[in-house]
C-alpha cells in the first residue's frame, strides 16, 4: 500500500472519520475534529506503521493530511 | 498492608491516604502543604502564577515565578519533615523552568497536569527524570489520556511515571473534560479509575513496578475515601475541603465564599484556557456571562493556549484577585461539593475526622 493510501487508512481509524473527507487539505484538527490526545496518538502511529522518528517540533507543524503525506515521503 | 494506613510511590512513604491537590493561584502554597504534610498526608504547592502575588512582585513573568517556587518550597521543607509536592501545568509557558525548579530543590514529587505530559519541556532530559529523587504523577482524565502518556513514557524514555492522579468530572478549576461529556454515564470518576488500572497493569507487569492510583474529584468525607480505596484506589486527592481550613493560603473571604455557597452556586464555566471549570458563581462571572469584556493588562502570556486578545478576562489576575480577598474583580474555583462546607477549621482537626470516617467506613466495607 502506498504512503497516501496508508496514511488516510490511519487517520480513518483513529479519528472515526469518513474516507471521503481525508482530503489532502484536511486539517487534522479544525476540518477532522482531532484533540490533543488524537494527535499525540496518530503521530505515534505514524512512527509504527512507517519505522520513524517523528521529533515533536516536526509533529506541530504537520497540520493538513497533506504535510503528513509529505513529511513520510521525505523520511 | 492495610490501605487506610497509607501508600507508597517508589519509596516514599506517606502515612495517610490523601493526597492534597495543588490549588492554585496561591491556594496551596507552603502553609497549606506543609500543614498538610505534617498531618501525614502529602502536602501540594501549586507552582500556577506566583510571580502575580503581590509577595512576588505582583507582575507575573517568568523569574519571578521561579523565584516564588523556590521560596515557597524551602519554605514548606523548613516546616516540615512530611511528603511535599507541586503540581505544574504544561500548559504554562514556563513548565520546563517550573519543572526544573522542583526538580533542583529536590521536591519528593511533582504532579503534571492541564495537558499531556508527552514531551520533555526544555531544561529537563531524560538523564534528569531518571537520576533525580524526586517522582513523577501524571495527572489524567481519561484511561485513554493514561494510556498514551504510559505509552510515550514507555516507548521514547523506557521509563514509567511514578504514580498517576485521576481527576473525574467533580473536581474543581479546570477539567479535563469536553463541556458537554461532563454528565456522562462513562466519566465517573469510578469508571475512569477501573479504566486507569487496567491500562496500567500492563505497564506494571512489564517494569515490574508498582503503579499507585491516586483519584480525586467530589471526594468530601471518610466514606468517598474509604469507597475509592475499596474500589482500587491508593490514595485519594482532596482540595475543596483543605481551603476551608485555617493554614489554607487563600483570603479569608475567598474561604468564606465556599462557606456562604448553596448547591445551585456551584457552576461550570468556560475558562478562556480553553477548557471548562467549575468555581463559585459571583458578580464577576455573571458579568462575564452577559458579554462584558474585563480589561486585560497581559505583561507575558503564561499559558500556552490563551488567546489574550479574544479572551473576555485574564484568568490568572481574575484568580489572583480572588486568592488576595478581591473577589468582586475574581472568582474562586472549587470542586462539586464546596456548597457542604460550613466552617473553617484547622488541617489537623480536618485529617483527624477524615480517619475516623474513614476507619469507620472502611470496617463496614471489609465485612
Amino acid at each position: 500500500m502506498d504512503i497516501t493510501a496508508k496514511v488516510k487508512e490511519i487517520i480513518v481509524e483513529e479519528l472515526g472519520v469518513d474516507a471521503s473527507e481525508v482530503t489532502v487539505e484536511a486539517k487534522l484538527i479544525e476540518d477532522l475534529g482531532a484533540d490533543s490526545l488524537d494527535t499525540v496518538e496518530l503521530i505515534m502511529k505514524f512512527e509504527e506503521e512507517f519505522d520513524v522518528e517523528i521529533a515533536d517540533e516536526e509533529a506541530e507543524k504537520l497540520a493538513t493530511v497533506g504535510d503528513i503525506i509529505n513529511f513520510l515521503k521525505d523520511k | 498492608m492495610d490501605k487506610t494506613k497509607g501508600f507508597r510511590i517508589g519509596n516514599l512513604e506517606i502515612n495517610l491516604p490523601i493526597v492534597q491537590g495543588g490549588m492554585g493561584v496561591g491556594i496551596s502554597l507552603s502553609g497549606l502543604a506543609a500543614s498538610v504534610a505534617d498531618a501525614g498526608g502529602l502536602g501540594v504547592i501549586s507552582s500556577v502564577g506566583l510571580g502575580m502575588l503581590d509577595k512576588y512582585g505582583g507582575k507575573g513573568g517568568s523569574i519571578a515565578n521561579i523565584e516564588g517556587l523556590r521560596a515557597e518550597i524551602r519554605k514548606a521543607r523548613e516546616l516540615t519533615s512530611g511528603v511535599l509536592g507541586v503540581n505544574i501545568m504544561t500548559a504554562l509557558n514556563d513548565f520546563g523552568a517550573m519543572l526544573k525548579t522542583a526538580i533542583q530543590e529536590q521536591i519528593d514529587i511533582v504532579f503534571i497536569g492541564a495537558g499531556l505530559i508527552t514531551k520533555l519541556p526544555e531544561g529537563v532530559d531524560l538523564n534528569m527524570l531518571t537520576t533525580t529523587k524526586t517522582k513523577f504523577a501524571p495527572i489524567v482524565s481519561s484511561p485513554r489520556a493514561a494510556d498514551l502518556i504510559f505509552r510515550y513514557w514507555d516507548k521514547h524514555y523506557h521509563h514509567i511515571p511514578d504514580a498517576i492522579v485521576i481527576e473525574g468530572p467533580l473536581a474543581g478549576g479546570h477539567l479535563g473534560f469536553k463541556r458537554d461529556t461532563l454528565d456522562e454515564p462513562v466519566n465517573t470518576l469510578e469508571e475512569i479509575l477501573k479504566g486507569v488500572k487496567s491500562v496500567l497493569s500492563f505497564f506494571e507487569e512489564k517494569y515490574k513496578q508498582i503503579i499507585p492510583v491516586i483519584a480525586g474529584g467530589g471526594v468530601f468525607d471518610g466514606m468517598d475515601i474509604a469507597s475509592l480505596l475499596h474500589k482500587g484506589a491508593d490514595a485519594v486527592q482532596m482540595g475543596t475541603r483543605f481551603v476551608a481550613t485555617e493554614e489554607c493560603d487563600a483570603s479569608d473571604e475567598f474561604k468564606q465564599s465556599y462557606i456562604s455557597s448553596k448547591k445551585e452556586d456551584i457552576v461550570i464555566i468556560n475558562s478562556p484556557v480553553g477548557l471548562p471549570g467549575r468555581a463559585v458563581n459571583c458578580q464577576y462571572l455573571e458579568e462575564v456571562r452577559n458579554g462584558e469584556r474585563k480589561p486585560i493588562n497581559c505583561l507575558w502570556k503564561c499559558l500556552k493556549t490563551c488567546d489574550f486578545h479574544q479572551a473576555p478576562y485574564c484568568i490568572a489576575r481574575a484568580l489572583t484577585n480572588a486568592q488576595q480577598g478581591n473577589l468582586k474583580e475574581g472568582f474562586a474555583f472549587c470542586g462539586a461539593n464546596a456548597y457542604k462546607i460550613d466552617g473553617i477549621v484547622k488541617v489537623k482537626e480536618l485529617i483527624e475526622s477524615l480517619k475516623q470516617e474513614l476507619n469507620t467506613a472502611w470496617e463496614k466495607l471489609q465485612k
